[in-house]
């Protein structure tokens, strides 16, 4: 599984969880769980040992796998054309700190929207305001509103998705620790049956 | 001249068009024939809508456009596939996009690159619409919300009835004289079960209606009985994010003893389509807001709730007057403001119409035995032909003397009394084979226990014969040269065949693809076409891979008449307010003529002439 992590700290959660334009997000947010996240630790903080921090970033780079930091939407978009990346931190420098306006609303969908494009289903996509997320991943077992998260309790759902051991000790807990996850070929629909609503109703037939 | 318009009639049959011109009864076309000229018109392999309609559009045989038929095949499966449109699916986080399968290029994007304007109303195989200079409504090829092309729903208190294919039944119970009830909406590809949107009903007993109260718009419907209602939006909640809305009619058939009510196949809604309808994206909506709500559909009329006996002919006569009346208003608002460039507008009805109204021109067409016979509609297809005049006489007003008109079918139309099972054919002769044990009569669908690693060749769609070639099917046998002796063996075979029966020919020929196609889709196409005489066609079990017992069976079904017989047997009709060349014109030709009003070349690929020089 690749991780895209998708940081939109001046978006808050009233206005993009309400706005019925945003269709991207309102896609991703059926198809997994979203919700407010309480302020305490940080969203990227796996584990602090002793006098050490760790962060996702480097748990993955531990795991040999390619990751990748960048607030640059130029850097963002190549990599994702690329595809030369298993796990992706995106932090939007190019929207405002905050006191969004509606069309910095639409410009974070419209964005999502091209982002989505160049992603394979094998992605857990999360996506983060100032103080809410979504989550999404074929085989995230949870779906809907999250409600009681923290933002230290990212770090560890997000390695579970992506199919990681946990560290014996984590700042946060997993959402998804000891639930089953879901099979992630269970998206596809019965075949036979979709070919047949799709030829229904020719006439000739 | 500045101006082309060009009414579509489809299927619209020469034999009965010129008996009627005879006796005078087509006025308005024959006043264009008199001012320039008729001809019957050569369609296409096959002579299907899609195809026939893609060849006027492109100026090119089926193999420059890539539509053979409805249907296709998966060569991965063997499972039948819709051929006109696909829809591709990056991935699970976007939504599908609608890819047009028709390819080659259509005359309007060469008026478009040179400036002239179009306005196109109903184009088949314009889904996704072409980004056209102007207008277009897609037609034939947009489906209803659940992805066909059309699945109504049946509400019944019976309990004894059954969904057959293409339709949904719902028990209802009456209590109170109110019913609770929900239309059915898409298909969640997740939970695999019915998107569905809430309605109340309350019986009017002393007026004979109902009210639908609803979230829906208007939030109160009346529907009499007996009669169709009007448009109801719906909106189906498809999470809890995301909605689709959709327009659905009702006819209510029965309050008592037992309440029965029919629901059209919900169409896109034009403000909100779920995939864009109409070039430019906002146009579908902006003519709804002219002239009303109107059927989206491709498959505009409901000659579903008519075969599987929901309702009765009055009913889907009143249905096809409805589905004209808005194309009617379509295209009168459109020729109102038309100034210059090209304009189409294609009427399907008489195409739908005929098919389930032929079978009372033949007093002894099987189907008359199994649904009565009702010497009323004798002429049902005559009188809808006089609707279609009075629609040419419309249009005819806009026609100045700088305006090529021209009135044309793609192909006509036949009657459909005896069915082949192709696939049983090619078992009895050794070209498929079943898995051990088992039966014709015994394969349903989808090529149900067909053996494939002894399997030459196979049959779907309307007539066509693929081989199971290796390499390219997915349990393909035949090497060339063994591809070669059976497509020789299957066309010496079928050639000719007899029904015993009734001891006429039921095949006339069979064509092998490269005599019939050329061009860089020919190796899409099906290997061998079947070309039926007259009266028969491929039976019912045939189109979606079936194998059943015998080799001819009546058609027994309402839709009696058919097209897809040998294209020689079928032409259909054209009529220009200028002289051409009648010396067999085809389709193809349209194309070229059409550009060159416009003094716009034809491109390299199209293969007809200009009929006017």
């Amino acid at each position: 599984m690749n991780i895209l992590v998708l940081n939109f700290p001046g978006a808050e959660r009233a206005a993009l969880f309400s706005d019925e334009r945003l269709e991207n997000l309102r896609r991703l947010m059926d198809m997994g769980c979203f919700g407010a996240l309480a302020a305490s630790g940080e969203w990227n903080v796996l584990a602090r040992q002793q006098n050490h921090t760790l962060t996702l970033m480097e748990y993955f780079q531990q795991a040999d796998k390619l990751c990748v930091d960048t607030s640059d939407p130029l850097t963002l978009r190549e990599k994702l054309s690329v595809g030369d990346w298993d796990y992706l931190q995106y932090t939007a420098a190019s929207f405002p700190a905050g006191n969004w306006s509606a069309d910095d609303y639409l410009r974070l969908d419209h964005d999502l929207g091209e982002a989505l494009q160049e992603l394979s289903d094998d992605t857990v996509i999360l996506i983060l305001g100032r103080d809410c997320f979504v989550l999404v991943s074929a085989n995230n077992p949870i779906s809907g509103e999250y409600a009681g998260g923290a933002a230290a309790d990212i770090a560890p759902t997000l390695v579970q998705l992506a199919g990681f051991p946990l560290p014996s000790v984590t700042e946060g807990r997993s959402w998804v620790q000891g639930m089953e996850l879901n099979d992630s070929s269970g998206l596809t629909a019965d075949e036979q049956q979709i070919l047949r609503d799709r030829l229904s109703g020719l006439g000739y037939v | 001249m500045k101006k082309v318009i060009v009414i579509g009639l489809d299927g619209f049959e020469p034999k009965i068009a010129e008996a009627m011109m005879a006796r005078g009864e087509l006025p308005n076309l024959q006043k264009v024939r008199e001012q320039g000229g008729y001809s019957r018109l050569g369609t296409t392999y096959s002579a299907q809508t899609p195809v026939a309609w893609s060849t006027y559009s492109t100026g090119t045989n089926p193999g420059g456009h890539g539509i053979f038929d409805f249907l296709s095949r998966d060569p991965k499966t063997y499972l039948p596939v819709m051929a006109l449109s696909r829809y591709e699916q990056k991935n699970a986080f976007v939504l599908p996009k609608v890819v047009n399968m028709r390819r080659g290029t259509p005359f309007w994007d060469l008026l478009s690159a040179r400036d002239v304007p179009s306005t196109i109303l109903r184009v088949p195989c314009a889904y996704p619409p072409d980004p056209v200079k102007g207008r277009m409504l897609s037609g034939v090829g947009v489906p209803d919300l659940r992805g066909g092309f059309g699945t109504p729903t049946f509400y019944s208190t019976r309990k004894d009835l059954h969904a057959d294919q293409s339709e949904k039944v719902v028990a209802v119970r009456v209590e109170n004289d109110r019913v609770a009830t929900q239309v059915i909406g898409p298909r969640d590809p997740k939970t695999k079960s019915d998107h569905k949107f809430d309605i109340h009903i309350q019986i009017v007993r002393a007026e004979n209606k109902i009210v639908i109260t609803s979230q829906g718009q208007p939030d109160k419907l009346e529907v009499q009985l007996g009669k169709w209602s009007k448009w109801l939006k719906v909106k189906f909640k498809v999470g809890m994010m995301q909605s689709v809305a959709g327009i659905v009619r009702f006819n209510l058939r029965q309050i008592e003893p037992e309440f029965e009510l029919y629901a059209s196949p919900v169409n896109f809604e034009t403000e909100e389509p779920l995939f864009p309808i109409s070039h430019p994206k906002e146009y579908a909506h902006e003519l709804a807001m002219k002239i009303g709500r109107y059927y989206t559909a491709g498959m505009a009329e409901d000659h579903d709730g008519l075969n599987l006996n929901r309702f009765d002919e009055a009913t889907y006569l009143e249905q096809c007057r409805i589905v004209m009346r808005e194309r009617r208003r379509m295209m009168e608002f459109e020729l109102g403001r038309f100034e210059r460039g090209y304009f189409y507008c294609l009427y399907d009805t008489p195409d739908r119409l005929a098919h389930m109204f032929w079978r009372f021109r033949e007093a002894e067409h099987p189907s008359n035995r199994h649904h009565g016979y009702n010497a009323e509609y004798a002429n049902a297809i005559e009188e809808h032909y006089r609707e279609c005049d009075a629609v040419v006489g419309e249009a005819m007003k806009a026609v100045d003397d700088e305006t090529l008109f021209i009135v044309l079918s793609d192909h006509g139309m036949n009657s459909f009394q005896r069915g082949l099972n192709l696939n049983t054919w090619l078992y009895e002769n050794g070209f498929l084979a079943l898995k051990p044990g088992v039966q014709p009569g015994e394969s349903g669908d989808f090529f149900e226990n067909v053996d494939w690693d002894n399997t030459k060749a196979f049959a779907l769609g309307l007539g066509c014969i693929f081989l199971n070639l290796k390499g390219r099917e997915a349990n393909g046998i035949l090497n060339a040269e063994q591809a070669e002796q059976t497509r020789e063996g299957i066309l010496k075979g079928l050639s000719g065949l007899v029904d015993a029966e009734r001891g006429a020919v039921a095949v006339r020929s069979v064509s092998r693809r490269e005599q019939v196609y050329s061009g860089p889709y020919v190796d899409e196409a099906p290997d061998l076409l079947v070309n039926f005489s007259e009266g028969y066609r491929v039976s019912w079990d045939t189109p979606l891979g079936g194998v059943p017992r015998g080799l001819f069976t009546d058609n027994h079904k309402r839709w009696g008449g058919d097209h897809v017989i040998d294209p020689a047997l079928v032409p259909g009709v054209l009529f220009m307010n200028r002289k051409f060349r009648a010396d067999s014109p085809s389709l193809v030709d349209l194309a070229p003529t059409i550009l060159n009003v416009f003094g716009v070349p034809k491109n390299a690929e199209m293969e007809g002439s200009d009929l006017l020089s």
